[in-house]
């Protein structure tokens, strides 16, 4: 059901918990980002004062990230509410975070904001990300991150999705690229809480959609063919729990409404 | 998309022009997405009987009955006469035919709260033309409905997602089948409010065993309508004719204020009905009400002939007979290689699914195993069963189950 209606509390965590996790996977697969890691050592934080926060570990070209900001990060980036975060990753020049510790390293906050613009570059599908093969890619695998871990905040807190959710049975879905490697993301839509991830599935999911090449999974993430007629075709092809597969897949629109730019 | 034997090769094809031309490539219930893709006929060419023939030369033996109208078989010689003597007569007019007021009496008189009649040409017209109707009566706003019910593809109702907005169910609120509590905080939370209650007779969602209704449930919503003027529809356009000639309201014994009619009543014959109490005469009256074809003389022809065969040879006593002998021996079949089974549903609309399978795997290889050997068995929807299968057919079945159940052991499934 369609609504313009959006949460900031949603934005935010969509943010902190399925956008930045794609730089793990862009470190990984794009060799310019990890050149602009270098050497580098360093975790960075960021939280939302008196709410959530995630880090990002930055390690000899590899990025883990990880929800909450546990010990002391090299440097760590407040916010004072989901607005200002969200206007942070919006690109508003005005929301700067206040960089309660770390701050003079500029060095570092100078290499983690050129990552951040070629993520926004890449899950924004930019003309110059697009026009290559390359690009394509990374703008596949990213997107079927950010819509995978994304259900989990809409789950936490988008009313439409919630409505929709609770429609659905419980299980655990994986979403993957054939022929992709380590292209798997999964969603767990427990009967209280949720879970997600960018791995292989703690077990065996209840339903597998599974695009059938690159190609397909970008066309589809960018809602550019008819996923129905893709089926059919088993260009997508899906086992197991079938509701569970048409209930994520309407969820997974309302990120649209989120983070669409 | 290839199965190992190239078994559905041309629907296959066909899939792939169809995809480049037609949204979905199929669209709706029939679509690929919610049966078995690649294990599947996706197109068919010709019927008789119980049987029908998919466009690679298979034959199978027809569970889904064109998901439910072809009571008496495909091709029945009577209806199919009755239809095309009407059709050399005429088949579209400017007007209704004699053939509109004789169904109409024919069904008010078979029907026996009913004092009106009107027609459509799909379930989805009836029903919701019935809330309509319903709010006209009554003046007020409400529907309620059971969650996960199918009442066909309007937008206060479809269970599809794409192009609705909150503002079409604004009015549509769902209670739980065989859930008293939660139908009655609906009551209470609208009192005043609610125009009508819309239900299957017994609940049928997709992708979950049939429910039938818990003692005492339909008496209480009944005298709860009755006892604040709230109209109760009853959507007995899966199961109509099937499990009582008379409406499945006799079967479950209660009685409803409207009653919508469609599938069986024609015998595939594209017609449906609508009857109501004559309290509701005037509001229907008021409700506009019409389509491009919908007085079509042929449709009411075979409606008429398939209701006069169906009451002469007792189909209804026949399917219930062959979907007793035939869910027994699946579940019996099940049982021989340790898989419990849940028969459930109506004889006559029945639906078998496994009681351990909550990711419906085992439920989607075993239908896909009969399926290949010529039954045709939907793994997400219930079947239906004609007066044209035989116990032979049966037999043949219960040995392809036999041999689906056989291989899903041996593969540990």
């Amino acid at each position: 059901m369609r609504a313009e209606t959006r949460s900031s509390a949603v934005l935010s965590r969509l943010y902190l918990n399925a956008v930045l996790p794609c730089l793990t996977d862009l470190a990984d697969q794009d060799p310019a980002a990890r050149d602009l890691i270098g050497q580098l050592n360093a975790r960075i934080a960021l939280r939302i004062l008196g709410g959530p926060a995630a880090t990002l570990s930055l390690r000899r070209g590899h990025i883990d990230w990880q929800s909450g900001a546990p010990g002391w990060p090299s440097v760590l980036l407040l916010f004072f509410g989901e607005r200002h975060l969200n206007a942070f990753f919006a690109g508003k020049k005005w929301a700067v975070p206040l960089p309660i510790w770390g701050g003079w390293r500029i060095g570092l906050l100078k290499r983690f904001s050129q990552l951040a613009a070629k993520l926004e570059a890449i899950l924004n599908g930019h003309a110059s990300v697009l026009a290559s093969a390359g690009g394509r890619r990374l703008h596949a695998r990213l997107s079927l991150i950010a819509a995978g871990l994304g259900l989990k905040a809409l789950a936490q807190g988008d009313a439409i999705a919630m409505s929709t959710l609770r429609s659905l049975p419980p299980g655990l879905a994986s979403f993957s690229i054939e022929a992709e490697p380590h292209a798997t993301v999964w969603f767990d839509h427990g009967s209280k809480n949720s879970a997600a991830g960018w791995s292989d599935p703690p077990r065996r999911a209840d339903v597998r959609i599974v695009f059938g090449n690159l190609k397909v999974a970008y066309a589809a993430l960018r809602d550019e063919i008819d996923t129905m007629a893709a089926v059919g075709t088993g260009e997508i092809r899906i086992d197991g729990l079938i509701p569970l597969a048409d209930g994520l897949n309407f969820v997974m629109e309302r990120l649209r409404v989120y983070l669409q730019p | 998309m290839n199965t190992p034997d190239n078994r559905y090769r041309r629907s296959q094809e066909m899939f792939a022009r169809a995809a480049q031309v037609i949204p979905g490539g199929i669209y709706g219930h029939a679509g690929p997405a919610v049966s078995l893709p690649g294990a599947f006929p996706y197109y068919a060419v010709r019927a008789q009987g119980c049987r029908y023939w998919d466009v690679d030369d298979n034959e199978y033996i027809d569970y889904l009955c064109g998901y439910g109208p072809m009571i008496l078989g495909h091709q029945h010689p009577q209806v199919e006469e009755a239809a095309a003597k009407q059709q050399r007569e005429a088949l579209c007019l400017n007007h209704p035919g004699p053939i509109m007021v004789d169904l109409a009496e024919h069904l008010v008189s078979l029907i026996d709260f009913s004092a009106w009649a009107v027609f459509g040409k799909n379930g989805s017209d009836m029903t919701s033309w019935a809330l309509q109707v319903a709010r006209e009566h009554t003046k007020r706003r409400k529907i309620l409905k059971v969650s996960g019910a199918y009442h066909g593809i309007g937008a206060w109702c479809t269970p599809g997602h794409g192009g609705l907005v909150a503002e079409d169910r604004m009015h549509i609120h769902d209670f739980n089948w065989n859930d008293l509590e939660s139908f009655e905080s609906l009551l209470k939370q609208h009192r005043g409010d609610i125009a009508g209650v819309i239900m299957t007779p017994y609940h049928h969602p997709a992708f979950k065993a049939s429910q039938m209704p818990a003692p005492g449930f339909w008496p209480h919503i009944e005298a709860a309508c009755s006892k604040q003027g709230i109209v109760l529809i009853l959507d007995d356009i899966r199961a109509g004719f099937r499990l009582n000639l008379r409406g499945s309201h006799k079967f479950f014994g209660f009685e409803p204020d409207i009653i919508c009619f469609c599938k069986a009543i024609a015998n595939g014959h594209a017609l449906s009905a609508t009857l109501g109490r004559k309290e509701l005469r005037v509001a229907a009256s008021k409700v506009f009400l019409t389509g491009s074809y919908w007085n079509s003389p042929p449709a009411m022809a075979a409606a008429m002939t398939c209701l006069d065969v169906m009451q002469r040879e007792d189909t209804v006593a026949t399917l219930k007979s062959l979907g007793e002998t035939f869910m027994s021996g699946l579940v019996e079949a099940g049982k021989k290689y340790g898989y419990a089974m849940i028969a459930s549903g109506p004889p006559a609309v029945p639906f078998l699914s496994f009681a351990e399978d909550p990711d419906l795997r085992r439920q989607q290889r075993f239908c896909g195993e009969v399926t290949r050997r010529g039954a045709i068995f939907h793994p997400h929807h219930n079947w239906f069963l004609s007066s044209a299968h035989t116990p032979q057919d049966i037999t043949a079945t219960l040995q392809m189950a036999d041999e689906a159940f056989a291989v899903m052991k041996s593969e540990g499934l």
